[in-house]
């Protein structure tokens, strides 16, 4: 005990708060072959959500590791004695993915203080779906991002409901989507009145401390790649959101994930930005559409594609639309904070 | 005295819907003729996945008695008929759960009835179904597959058109005459009952023989015992280091599942047209499954064991007709394409143009709204 008080009182915090210098790739064909989440895991056709654990495992790379808090990637990634994982993976509870990522970090911290580990950089990213991270594992995200100690990355696979207990709402789902427990009916058209919870702001605008904040798109598959890579360079903890188009829950035909993701951009319902260390930067088609060089499709273009919103009528889409005109227009900094000076 | 169980094989979320209609209308069918009979999902299945093969069942006894014993199983075995609404299952499934690749009529009886929704004849069709170690019957109900959804329901009379060949292939279970009073109890909609009677009279069965059918060996694997199975619940990770593939220097063939490959999932696959191709990366880089093997030449072999069909890549190709999706009836094995290719270029244009200009319609789920009913009213569905 005394040799090891010793040693914290020798070692400070700063010796063990470097991490893996990751530089962005610069396009598609930079982009390493080696795969850490490979085929073989028991996800929808088209599953966007997937191709994100892909990419932020190709990003991490092999000296990483990932905890998974129940959700659709946890569920369809290992059950029944087989992984797509080529890189360490534990299991968390549903509401626990910042807990875990701070533990996970304070324990690999002890073992190397401890000279049972060698002392190097090891990502640890923690993965949770929007109901496990927007829902119930919302104060353990915030409690984590708390903890400028660590080095740690929050990813949210956002697919709007909880998937994969079949779909029932979550409080990312947007406004009027049909779910397991949002039917349309006769008597009420639009079940769901609530609106999108703004997960990503709410985090960066909430920790003054932490270093980054992102939200990404998976139809961007080398700025995904980049965000994670910078997430982790940064250090300390860090959070980013990612919206991923779901066959299941949306239903829509597959071969539309990819486009669905674009249009979520181009219509403006999702947008694309960054806050690192206190500064924002939106970020592609986002940032073309607040200087006004892009001009936003309209929202009908990405709702009529999916079966959550095939009972829309014209007022509806129309209520849509305006609502994301004022989040362009109206809000104090557009697409991210949506108040306005009074 | 007697019991009859039926189970229906289907693409999970896609024909969820269809399949729950097709094992109710059974059972309420023989609630008419004074039986009782229950209808339940594998629960393996749950949470089912866009496209993979899940399963319901019905089962109808004369008691209570008989029906209790057969709902004390997890899936019901030797099956008086199994309905599958996609002839691609045909080929075999793969569920979400832990089985391997099951033969379609693995759960059949012997004497039972396979009763598909197809456009092929039995003949083609018979060609790619596992050999039975006991005859059976093989039902066809011409229609396309009908992916008609979960919530958006595209009703093109899918569901009670099998439940008329049902009563065709299988009168012990259920007549037509109780068949038709119930489709009428349930959906109030004289064409579904015209549907059903039309499909009743033109259900012809065919004998298939122990000799008949693809003699292939399914794959499938050793579930581990207990005393296998590692402390703390630990599963072995991928090998993070590519596969060895004899013959090929360079490139990147990445480690895979063995236990669960997912092909099964797919009703169409990619063909690529490597003349085309500009190696840009798209595909490789957006397939949510990995599914693409970096040939030592830099192109891009979408690994048939590994696809599941779902298109992203078709969608994300730049160029004009280098990626198409074909539908899965056109193939017969899950052999590279890439080595089609270098083997013989002019050969295997002939066979990419043949399958990209030929191929029959394809169907894979909701597009826009007003979809179905569009298909409906111009019959294509």
């Amino acid at each position: 005990m005394l040799d090891e008080n010793t040693d914290r009182n020798q070692e400070s915090f700063e010796d063990y708060l470097s991490t893996q210098v990751l530089d962005p790739w610069k396009g598609p064909k930079k982009v390493p072959a080696e795969e850490y989440y490979t085929s073989g895991h028991r996800t929808c056709q088209g599953c966007e959500s997937a191709q994100l654990m892909k990419l932020m495992a190709k990003a991490g790379g092999p000296r990483s590791i990932i905890l998974g808090s129940t959700g659709c990637m946890y569920v369809a990634n290992t059950t029944y004695y087989s992984t797509p994982w080529a890189v360490p993976w534990m299991h968390t509870q549903l509401g626990s993915a910042g807990s875990s990522a701070v533990g996970t970090a304070a324990g690999l911290r002890a073992m190397m203080r401890k000279g049972k580990m060698a002392k190097e950089p090891i990502n640890v990213i923690a993965v949770c779906g929007d109901g496990g991270g927007a829902d119930m594992g919302l104060s353990a995200i915030s409690a984590a991002l708390q903890h400028t100690q660590y080095n740690l990355l929050i990813l949210m696979y956002d697919n709007e409901s909880y998937a994969n207990t079949d779909i029932q709402v979550s409080g990312s789902s947007p406004w009027g989507a049909n779910s397991t427990f949002s039917p349309p009916g006769s008597a009420r058209r639009i079940m769901n009145r609530r609106w999108k919870k703004n997960t990503a702001a709410m985090l960066a605008a909430g920790h003054p401390d932490c270093k980054y904040v992102a939200t990404v798109n998976t139809a961007y598959p080398v700025d995904t790649m980049n965000m994670v890579r910078k997430a982790l360079t940064i250090g300390g903890p860090t959070f980013i959101h990612s919206l991923d188009p779901c066959p299941k829950g949306w239903d829509y035909d597959p071969m539309y994930s990819h486009e669905l993701g674009e249009l979520a951009v181009e219509t403006g319902i999702w947008p694309l930005y960054e806050v690192e260390e206190g500064k924002l930067k939106m970020c592609g088609k986002s940032r073309r559409i607040v200087s006004g060089q892009f001009k936003r499709k309209p929202v009908r273009e990405y709702l009529t594609r999916q079966g959550r919103f095939a009972h829309f009528i014209d007022e509806d889409f129309d209520y849509f639309q305006a609502k994301i005109d004022d989040m362009w227009e109206k809000w104090l900094i557009p697409g991210v904070i949506p108040f306005a000076e009074a | 005295m007697s019991t009859g169980s039926v189970e229906v094989v289907y693409r999970g979320i896609f024909q969820k819907t269809l399949a729950k209609n097709i094992c109710r209308g059974i059972v309420f069918a023989a609630r008419k003729e004074g039986k009782i009979g229950t209808a339940f999902g594998r629960y393996g299945d749950s949470p089912e996945r866009n496209g993979i093969p899940a399963k319901q069942f019905a089962v109808v006894s004369d008691t209570e008695e008989e029906l209790e014993e057969h709902l004390a199983k997890y899936e019901p075995v030797n099956n008086d008929v199994t309905i599958a609404a996609d002839d691609a299952l045909c080929k075999g499934i793969e569920s979400w759960a832990w089985y391997g690749l099951q033969p379609i009529n693995k759960l059949l009886g012997d004497g039972g009835t396979l009763l598909v929704t197809s456009i092929q004849s039995p003949n083609k069709l018979i060609k790619t179904i596992h050999r039975k170690g006991t005859p059976y019957n093989l039902a066809i109900v011409k229609a396309q597959a009908s992916f008609s959804g979960l919530w958006a329901y595209k009703d093109d009379h899918t569901d009670v058109r099998l439940l008329g060949a049902l009563a065709k292939v299988a009168p012990h279970i259920v007549s037509l005459d109780a068949m038709l009073e119930a489709i009428r109890d349930q959906w109030n909609d004289d064409l579904k009952v015209a549907a059903a009677k039309r499909a009743y009279e033109a259900t012809e069965s065919t004998p298939v023989g122990v000799d008949q059918g693809n003699d292939e060996v399914p794959f499938s694997f050793d579930l581990p015992g207990w005393t296998k199975m590692e402390e703390g619940l630990v599963i072995r990770g991928m090998d993070a280091k590519p596969q060895d593939v004899p013959g090929r220097d360079g490139g990147y063939v990445p480690t895979r599942n063995e236990v669960f490959k997912k092909f099964s999932t797919r009703t169409m696959r990619p063909v690529i047209n490597f003349d085309t191709c500009t190696k840009c990366t798209l595909c490789w880089l957006n397939c949510p499954d990995t599914c693409f093997d970096i040939t030592p030449d830099g192109f891009y072999d979408a690994n048939m064991e590994a696809c599941c069909g779902c298109g992203v890549c078709e969608a994300v190709c730049p160029v004009k007709d280098c990626v198409t999706m074909v539908n899965e009836e056109a193939f017969e094995d899950n052999d590279s394409q890439w080595e089609m290719w270098t083997k013989d270029k002019e050969g295997y244009l002939a066979w990419l143009t043949k399958n990209i200009t030929e191929r029959p319609a394809r169907s894979h789920g909701y597009h826009h709204v007003g979809q179905y009913a569009e298909e409906i009213a111009d019959g294509t569905a």
